[in-house]
């Protein structure tokens, strides 16, 4: 999968969750960047990322991400 | 993790008149359907038809009192009424993991409430968060 595919369904993802409203995800962004991505709220797109892709992340892996660029550098290692 | 792949719950529950009781003074609805036996025959329903919400509860037993630890919350809960359950029925409650995400800490069940005509009551699922 590209980058610009993955970041399209992490949108899609972030939508149905956050439930706020359309989100436009960046590489920059961090959960600061977006209202409503707070730590219960991460559980949830953690888990809805790692069904709908099919793969799964460690918590040593999620703990190092500092944006949402470093989440798609690690799925594209899936 | 205490929670493998797979593993499989299995509990039985009792809408007793003390639970619909309960239930019905906790959520203070007292729809006809639930309340009046001729309503609910005018219906089409044999006799009141039991809270739904009262699986939910039982859910709640499920996993705060039956699971192999204690250190558990729930994330979120799904259910589907697939048919109505009345008074003193028992009801055979089975689940099973159906996903654990470790990364998160965060263990999925699917489960499902059976009458005693082997019909499917309710069905769904329900996240959990282990805490540490």
């Amino acid at each position: 999968m590209k980058r610009a595919e993955i970041i399209s369904q992490l949108n899609e993802i972030f939508e149905d969750i956050i439930d706020e409203g359309p989100i436009s995800l960046s590489d920059t962004n961090t959960a600061n960047d977006v209202d409503g991505w707070d730590s219960l709220t991460n559980v949830q797109l953690i888990v809805a990322i790692e069904k709908i892709m099919n793969i799964r992340f460690t918590s040593e892996e999620i703990q190092s991400w500092k944006n949402v660029g470093e989440m798609v550098d690690c799925i594209l290692t899936k | 993790m205490d929670f493998q792949l797979n593993d499989f719950f299995k509990q039985q529950f009792v809408v007793t008149p003390e639970v619909y009781k309960h239930f019905q003074e906790c959520s203070n609805d007292r729809n006809p359907l639930h309340t009046d036996e001729e309503f609910a025959r005018a219906k089409g329903f044999p006799k009141k038809v039991m809270y739904g919400n009262i699986l939910n509860a039982f859910v709640s037993y499920f996993i705060g009192e039956c699971l192999p630890t204690k250190n558990v919350i729930i994330h979120s809960q799904e259910i589907a009424f697939k048919n109505p359950v009345y008074l003193n029925e028992t009801l055979d409650f089975e689940a099973h993991v159906s996903g654990i995400y470790e990364a998160v800490n965060a263990i999925e069940f699917k489960y499902k409430f059976i009458k005693p005509d082997g019909k499917i009551a309710a069905k769904g699922l329900i996240q959990i968060g282990v805490l540490k």
